[in-house]
């Protein structure tokens, strides 16, 4: 699964990927096309390097950093001239062109890095011979036209051009036969780095990538994970930096809370307004931005590698395709539920699921969720208002109202009894109170409203 | 001529034909051929595609662009394959046009070549930073008023305007158009203030009370007749991020409140108004000012329309130079 494909999750990836000040086009492209990783020692190795750029962000005085950041930004996508040459292409001048600005891009940027003992962590491929090639005065300069030195005879052409103007167009004739020439020699030679160009290439979009990571996790305060050995996943001081923006831009503090989980299902409940679907789509933001290799915000974190990642968020009507709210969360959770059996190592986190039917069918049916997908590998977290009876899942509530003080943190319950706070809040959103009242007098004249 | 000089005092250059076949070119051609560019680095373009051999709409021959020795220019790269000199490659840009990416090479022998430059506003101001990173003095842009360019040639610091019987073939009509033209290029600056609160905005209508107070001119107020909202009689300053055309004139006009209230604009080239309902309207008090103004150095004529009308240069510069009290040259004549 590549990353474009989950960006627009609605867990908030893609504020992630909008705050990520990469310097070029092209690692965008590269990052976007990114594979989702699965396997622990990818994961691993991804944030190792990562763990190098971190130092070297935090050591690299900002003169340094600024113009390799700058260097970077002239980084271009040049995969077609490169199929060019692969596939034993003649180059034009624009081709030629770009082979040597990329390599001396790479060789600039392969000299920051090793100043600063960095040229082991990515592997840019030395390009010095390609610049040879491209620049045969030595000028050590980012342009190209075929040379006079490449041909004597054209150097003589070109001369006689410059004393007899009226004759160019006769002249350049002749000259673009010795330069198709030159061209092809050098097309030749060049075939013969083109991995290696390739190599740079992407290498380059690499350090772009991991620099941008690195500074996004001091700007954020993001930490790096730990990959867990027994399949659970715990976080302290987990928070999500786009609701954390957002409260920040009103004046208000984002409360960060604890929470883990392992294979055994989780069941959140929890009074209106607590967060619950927040911590829903927090956790599901880490766990892509674990598998994507980016820093993770909290201030620490234990993940376990998933090979799937469902996130059933209750409000996806849709028009489109003529479902309506209740049937397209349906089929939603439906494909988890047919995932769990045939795949391993799945995550989902399902929020309020069967909330838009009537409570006795509604409560059936989360109960009835949980114990279809109790024997599944998978960790599954689920939130619900519903009474319903656990079984062996775990229960975690919101705390909720504290002295008139919302408290987002998770307290774990030993049952799934659900807080009956709705009213209390919706009295607290200042609502109609002939409408809440008469709500108080039917729950306590007991009518089965339930 | 005395305005090559003066071109040299500043940093970026357009020349901007009020109509094809004004001359345009002709002028460009004369400037080119003037510049030193052995005591400087000059770099030329083109606002949209431009240099064909024959002009796309009247057929008529149209002169190829010689660049000398040692000029820079940009031009898109299926125009860069065409060209007719040898030249060393400086920088390829992002940007796509129609014709392929936009690319930046110098001289090395004189040479003709076919101009096609950055397509966009942001382009034109992105390669001319570009340009300044690579040490270039001057950048000279062909500009263009008559084509569907949403470049404008306001961006440059002076400008060069050219004019001529395709414009108008009636010499009274043909002064009166271009002075009223000149009048817009001439307007003045909006102070600093304004010009920063104003230029982030990309589109929308904007008005600012007495305090300085920035408020959205609501949309639904242009389906009426005159314009009218809330806390008007306090409202100094009116903001048209996109063209301003004689409806909207109009209906300040008809609001008392706001008769003497100062309208700012991106740049001359957003003004859509007839000259007597512009004049109007600055007579009863009002104010035009614009973000972006550049310099009018010259203002060149071409006296033969394409249909081969001829009209007489003498008179025409002359009459010309007393409207807009500015030098205006016939090139081709000289």
């Amino acid at each position: 699964m590549q990353l474009k494909t989950v960006i627009d999750s609605p867990c908030g990836l893609r504020f992630m990927l909008d705050k990520l000040e990469l310097q070029s086009g092209f690692a965008r492209r590269c990052l976007l096309d990114m594979e989702m990783l699965t396997q622990a020692a990818d994961i691993q190795a991804s944030y190792d390097v990562l763990h190098q750029f971190a130092h070297f962000v935090d050591a690299t005085d900002r003169v340094h950093l600024s113009t390799l950041l700058f260097k970077l930004q002239a980084l271009k996508d040049i995969r077609t001239t490169i199929q060019n040459l692969e596939h034993h292409a003649t180059l034009d001048d624009i081709e030629l062109f770009e082979v040597k600005h990329l390599a001396i891009l790479a060789v600039d940027v392969k000299k920051l890095l090793a100043e600063h003992g960095m040229e082991q962590v990515v592997d840019i491929p030395d390009l010095d011979e390609v610049i040879t090639i491209l620049d045969p005065d030595g000028l050590k300069m980012a342009s190209f036209y075929i040379y006079d030195s490449y041909c004597q005879q054209l150097k003589d052409l070109r001369s006689k051009m410059r004393q007899n103007p009226e004759l160019n167009d006769q002249l350049l004739l002749e000259a673009s036969d010795l330069e198709l020439g030159v061209r092809i020699d050098l097309s030749k030679q060049l075939h013969h780095y083109a991995t290696a160009i390739r190599q740079a290439l992407l290498a380059l979009a690499d350090v772009d990538i991991y620099l941008a990571k690195a500074l996004q996790m001091k700007q954020m305060g993001l930490c790096f994970p730990v990959i867990s050995q027994d399949g659970s996943t715990r976080f302290e001081g987990l928070f999500h930096p786009q609701v954390k923006e957002a409260l920040a831009a009103v004046g208000r503090q984002y409360q960060p809370v604890d929470i883990s989980f392992d294979l055994k299902p989780t069941l959140i409940t929890g009074a209106n307004m607590g967060g619950k679907t927040v911590v829903l789509k927090t956790l599901t933001l880490c766990q892509y931005l674990f598998q994507f290799g980016f820093g993770i915000p909290a201030t620490s974190a234990h993940l376990d590698v998933k090979s799937h990642i469902f996130f059933c968020i209750g409000d996806e009507q849709s028009v489109e395709k003529g479902l309506s709210s209740f049937a397209a969360e349906m089929k939603n959770i439906d494909a988890v539920i047919k995932a769990s059996r045939n795949e391993r190592k799945l995550l989902a986190l399902i929020d309020e699921p069967a909330r838009t039917t009537n409570p006795t069918e509604g409560a059936a049916l989360v109960a009835a969720l949980l114990k279809v997908l109790a024997a599944a590998d998978m960790s599954l977290l689920l939130t619900t208002h519903y009474d319903i009876e656990p079984g062996d899942a775990r229960c975690l509530r919101v705390k909720g109202f504290d002295n008139g003080v919302m408290n987002y943190s998770l307290v774990e319950v030993h049952d799934g009894e659900v807080p009956h706070e709705a009213l209390n809040i919706a009295q607290a959103l200042d609502i109609d109170p002939q409408w809440i009242s008469l709500a108080r007098d039917i729950i306590n004249k007991n009518e089965r409203i339930l | 001529m005395p305005f090559i000089n003066e071109i040299l005092n500043y940093s970026s250059l357009s020349i901007v034909g009020l109509e094809k076949n004004t001359g345009k070119t002709e002028c460009l051609k004369y400037v080119l051929k003037r510049m030193p560019v052995d005591s400087r680095r000059i770099a030329v373009t083109s606002i949209g595609i431009d240099g064909e051999t024959v002009d796309q709409v009247t057929r008529t021959q149209k002169p190829e662009i010689v660049l000398p020795q040692g000029m820079f220019f940009a031009t898109s790269e299926a125009h860069y394959r065409q060209r007719r000199l040898v030249s060393e490659l400086m920088d390829v840009s992002d940007e796509n046009t129609s014709l392929g990416r936009v690319v930046t090479a110098k001289a090395l022998t004189t040479g003709k070549v076919l101009l096609s430059g950055p397509p966009s506003a942001t382009g034109l101001i992105r390669w001319m930073k570009q340009m300044q990173r690579l040490g270039i003095d001057l950048t000279i842009i062909d500009g263009a008023l008559s084509r569907l360019s949403s470049a404008s040639p306001a961006v440059s610091q002076s400008m060069i305007l050219a004019t001529g019987a395709a414009y108008s073939a009636n010499i009274n009509t043909l002064v009166q158009k271009t002075a009223f033209i000149v009048q817009l290029i001439n307007l003045p600056l909006a102070d600093e203030e304004k010009r920063n609160l104003f230029g982030t905005l990309e589109q929308g209508s904007w008005w600012l009370d007495a305090d300085g107070v920035l408020n959205p001119l609501s949309s639904a107020t242009s389906l009426s007749k005159d314009i009218r909202f809330k806390g008007m009689d306090r409202c100094s300053t009116i903001y048209v991020a996109g063209a301003l055309v004689d409806g909207f004139i109009e209906k300040v006009r008809a609001n008392k409140d706001l008769r003497q209230v100062e309208i700012v604009v991106r740049d001359f080239t957003r003004i859509f108004v007839t000259p007597q309902l512009f004049r109007l309207f600055l007579k009863a008090g009002g104010r035009v000012t614009v973000l972006q103004k550049s310099k009018l150095i010259a203002v060149t004529v071409n006296p033969t329309s394409p249909s081969g009308f001829v009209l007489d240069s003498d008179i025409l510069c002359q009459k010309l130079s007393e409207a807009i009290e500015l030098p205006v040259y016939d090139l081709l004549k000289n």
